[in-house]
């Protein structure tokens, strides 16, 4: 856990500067407040009430990626996401108090002067998240219907009349990259069970898999995948049907309550599987399990049962990297680069298990992407929140991914591997270079061993 | 947060005069962007932050040659800022004015390798240089703990150096000229307007004026570098000492005895104690006064006859030596020495490190003297503090740490920086050997300089005739 809450860690913050160099947002505008320092002392302004609650402050704070890139560089582990996300929930409660009072009681306007969000984006919020993402058969329902838009003509039709015009242009972008949705028969639940694909070795352990819930959805194909990676690397692996989401996006949205039923639900959903470690592959959901206890300061019974949860999460690309055993595996001469997903960096702290892993496979030639240490602008829904600033952080990153000249792009979180489809087609080079889960990279270079081999 | 107004507020002309040279996008007069603007790393702006009315980010000489003009027309004060990660306020507002953000000013024009310099602009990160000449095998050498987010445009005003600075010398000794924006707004190129020579003696050495000037008497706006080869390796002796009188008799020895390393490093024992805290697998020793750790540079055969060298002397001195002339070891022995300054926080639980009275110089010869009363002015003060430092110029960094809802121990800590500084100057050293002055140590300089501080400030009358770059620092008028 955490040795500070979010108010006592921003007290240690000495303003060294340490974080400058790895902020996105700094780095593309050179604006002290939004930089992590910047956005430390604003939060400290309005928590410690020298500043009032406005739209000025709410707009600053919301253009913080929480990629947690500064966290990493803080030689005090100032944890600004964390102090960023409390200065958030107190303007949220705010302005919640007052369109409470709204109708009867006139509140001082000076105290909160914040321009409202127009009640059918709210409403649109509320039932995402506590009845979409919070529900599998209800996620299930959308999956279905994604699928339907695609399939039945429809995706071709509205991109003929061209309806989507009307949209904001990240959304028209997005439609645009959105994967394939699997059939509702090819997306029933995964086995409970997968044993490793070669019983005669040991095994490496018995993990359960955390399927996520739009993970599910929308990449079920890397969710199969993964359960056939780890189980190709010697693992057993368990697919419990009761979890769920994670609640991460419940989470950075300040739905603290939301959070913490989901949290609860996954720890009896997991401890039942009994297992050694409990794999994920979205660096987003991975970072938003290892900090369940956090949820569990003051609840001594839930924190102990939190720890051990949160204890045995793993990223897909560590556990094999460190407990599997590759099999043969090959490539086919091309060049490969990799987008670290920033929670997977600097939350989860694993570096570089997915480019090792990469590495390994023969008849591949892997090269660094400059400036990997940025944030790819994805970060949950914010391109669709900050369009403008995503935009530029995006154009910057495929300048990068130009420069390597690759064939593929690696990635280890769903976010970061929509917004690099994003970039790759805004630049116009699907043709040339291809985006992909660094899971699906490797079982295909799994298959593609196995098919040449004689055996 | 300290309103310092002593001018009347900013003419809206200024503002739509400003958005005309910068743009709208880059001239900032949000509150929320002047409460980030209105601290550096000091201890002062944690106490006193000091908001600026507007705040611009420069990208081009041009634009601020243009601003520093309409800012002596209206006489408003121009405060120049890189990273700000100082230590002395130099980089805040002290009456209102304009913040003029520099750190996007930072590519690097021109790496003339043949020529052994670099042309770069005064926003770029001082390790961000080096890594752009490393595969020139070229290097920048002043080495502030700081080198991460610095910028060397901060580096040349504050003449900043690092635990190096005992081989490698400071920043002045490697700048060989600048393009810099006077308080007029007119520009100049010192050292030469055209010239790439390595050294010259012709003319006034402006560039050495301007150097270590904290933006008072103009803003660099380029800056032409010296370089030196990268060294091929490096070997560490880290050894510990019953006494303080010991270590400071094994730095004498080892300066006697013709070897010259490249840093040489002393923690007292109360830091050998908090990086333990920190990293308990170093093991550091800890019933010893003080740990010296010592670093040879050079080439791979060099490194390994110095290492040897330096062990024997240091032997006759020191009750525990470890050594290594292998990377991996040495960068684990460096180790205790990189994580000080983050370590001593945590001698005191709940506390945070106030840096004052971090930076003062003494005489090597007086520096185990020093160490002491430093200590007995501390427990005079009731603080707990570390004191680490470079021993090899005499330059120690005293780190006190305190609980800030400790009023009593806040007024104290104050009082115990106050008697650091006297103490500086009564050893024949200095306040600041390499953070500078600004805010903090304005009201020392009067002592330390006697005379000579009226030149100073007949200088900047000259030059800065309307006081508007950066009025208030360096006990220059306000």
């Amino acid at each position: 856990m955490k040795l500070l809450t979010p108010e006592q860690s921003m007290y240690t913050c000495v303003r060294c500067g340490a974080c400058r160099g790895v902020c996105p947002t700094l780095n593309i505008t050179g604006r002290e407040a939004d930089g992590p320092r910047g956005r430390v002392l604003m939060a400290r302004a309005l928590l410690e009430g020298t500043i009032s609650v406005n739209q000025e402050i709410k707009d600053q704070l919301d253009r913080c990626l929480l990629c947690s890139a500064c966290v990493d560089a803080c030689p005090m582990d100032v944890q600004v996401p964390d102090i960023v996300m409390v200065a958030k929930e107190q303007i949220a409660a705010a302005v919640e108090m007052d369109s409470f009072h709204e109708k009867s009681v006139k509140l001082d306007t000076n105290q909160v002067d914040i321009k409202k969000q127009a009640k059918s984006v709210r409403n649109v919020k509320e039932f995402l998240f506590d009845k979409v993402l919070a529900d599998q058969k209800n996620l299930n329902k959308v999956g279905n219907l994604l699928w339907m838009y695609q399939k039945s003509g429809l995706q071709k039709v509205t991109r003929a009349i061209g309806i989507m015009k009307f949209f904001p242009e990240q959304m028209q972008q997005m439609e645009r990259i959105m994967p394939d949705i699997l059939p509702p028969s090819k997306r029933k639940h995964h086995p409970e069970f997968t044993p490793r694909a070669n019983e005669k070795r040991d095994s490496r352990g018995r993990v359960a898999f955390f399927q996520g819930c739009l993970m599910d959805m929308m990449f079920r194909e890397t969710n199969d995948n993964s359960i056939k990676l780890l189980s190709k690397t010697g693992f057993d692996v368990v697919t419990p049907k009761s979890q769920v989401c994670c609640g991460a996006l419940h989470h950075h949205s300040g739905k603290t309550d939301k959070s913490i039923e989901l949290a609860k639900a996954n720890i009896i959903a997991f401890e039942e599987a009994k297992v050694d470690y409990i794999i994920t592959n979205a660096g987003g959901c991975g970072a938003a399990l290892v900090e369940y206890e956090e949820f569990f300061r003051d609840d001594p019974v839930w924190l102990e049962r939190a720890k051990g949860f949160s204890s045995k999460i793993r990223d897909i690309s560590e556990i094999v990297h460190e407990k599997g055993e590759m099999p043969a595996t090959v490539g086919r001469g091309e060049r490969v680069t990799y987008q670290p997903s920033c929670h997977l960096q600097y939350v989860m702290k694993v570096k570089d298990a997915p480019a090792k892993l990469v590495k390994t496979v023969p008849n591949v030639e892997y090269v660094e992407l400059p400036d990997k240490k940025y944030c790819c602008g994805s970060a949950g829904i914010y391109n669709m929140l900050q369009p403008e600033l995503a935009n530029e952080i995006l154009d910057k990153k495929m300048e990068k991914v130009k420069e390597t000249d690759s064939a593929v792009l690696i990635t280890a979180n769903p976010g970061c591997y929509l917004q690099m489809k994003l970039g790759v087609h805004k630049e116009g080079m699907e043709k040339v270079i291809e985006t992909k889960h660094v899971v699906d990279y490797l079982v295909e270079s799994i298959d593609r061993a196995e098919s040449k081999s004689p055996s | 947060m300290t309103e310092t107004m002593a001018r009347p507020p900013l003419d809206k002309k200024v503002i739509s005069r400003l958005t005309e040279i910068f743009g709208e996008d880059r001239v900032l007069t949000n509150n929320t962007d002047m409460i980030t603007y209105s601290y550096d790393a000091s201890f002062e702006t944690q106490l006193n932050p000091r908001k600026p009315e507007v705040a611009v980010i420069a990208l081009s000489t041009e634009e601020v040659s243009e601003c520093v003009k309409l800012a002596n027309e209206y006489k408003i004060p121009v405060y120049p800022r890189g990273a700000a990660t100082g230590q002395t306020g130099g980089a805040v507002s002290t009456k209102g004015g304009i913040m003029m953000d520099l750190s996007k000013m930072n590519r690097i024009l021109d790496i003339d390798h043949r020529n052994m310099q670099v042309m770069i602009e005064p926003g770029v990160i001082q390790n961000d240089l080096n890594e752009a000449l490393k595969p020139y095998g070229l290097r920048f050498p002043p080495d502030p703990g700081s080198a991460n987010m610095c910028t060397v445009g901060g580096m040349v005003s504050n003449n900043s150096s690092g635990l190096r600075a005992v081989k490698y010398g400071v920043t002045r000794h490697y700048v060989l000229g600048m393009e810099v924006v006077l308080p007029t707004g007119d520009v100049i190129v010192t050292g030469g307007a055209h010239s790439k020579a390595l050294k010259s003696v012709s003319g006034y050495d402006l560039a050495h004026l301007m150097i270590g000037s904290e933006g008072t008497l103009g803003i660099v706006t380029r800056l032409r570098l010296k370089l030196l080869p990268l060294p091929v390796t490096r070997g560490i002796v880290l050894c510990s000492f019953k006494e303080l009188e010991d270590a400071g008799a094994a730095v004498n020895a080892v300066f006697s005895s013709g070897l010259q390393p490249s840093a040489i490093e002393i923690m007292d024992f109360n830091c050998t104690k908090a990086v333990n805290m920190m990293k308990p697998e170093l093991n550091l020793p800890i019933d010893n006064e003080a740990i010296l750790v010592f670093e040879v540079d050079g080439a791979k055969e060099e490194v390994s006859s110095q290492v040897t060298r330096l062990k024997k002397v240091v032997e006759k001195y020191a009750s525990y030596i470890k050594f290594s002339d292998e990377p991996e070891e040495c960068e684990k022995l460096w180790q205790a020495r990189k994580l000080v300054g983050a370590a001593v926080g945590l001698l005191k639980p709940g506390g945070f490190r106030v840096y004052g009275g971090e930076d003062i110089c003494v005489p090597i010869s007086r520096l185990p003297e020093t160490l002491r009363e430093i200590h007995n002015i501390a427990d005079r003060y009731g603080i707990v503090c570390g004191i680490y430092g470079h021993v090899g110029d005499g330059n120690l960094h005293t780190g006190p740490v305190v609980n800030s809802n400790n009023e009593v121990e806040m007024e104290n800590v104050q009082k115990m920086i106050d008697d650091i500084h006297d103490l500086a100057i009564k050893m024949e050293g200095t306040t600041t050997a390499e953070h500078g002055v600004g805010i903090v140590r304005a009201k020392y300089m009067d002592v330390e300089h006697g005379p000579a501080m009226d030149i100073m400030r007949a200088i900047k009358k000259t030059l800065d005739p309307n006081n508007i770059l950066n009025p208030g620092k360096m006990a220059l008028p306000n």
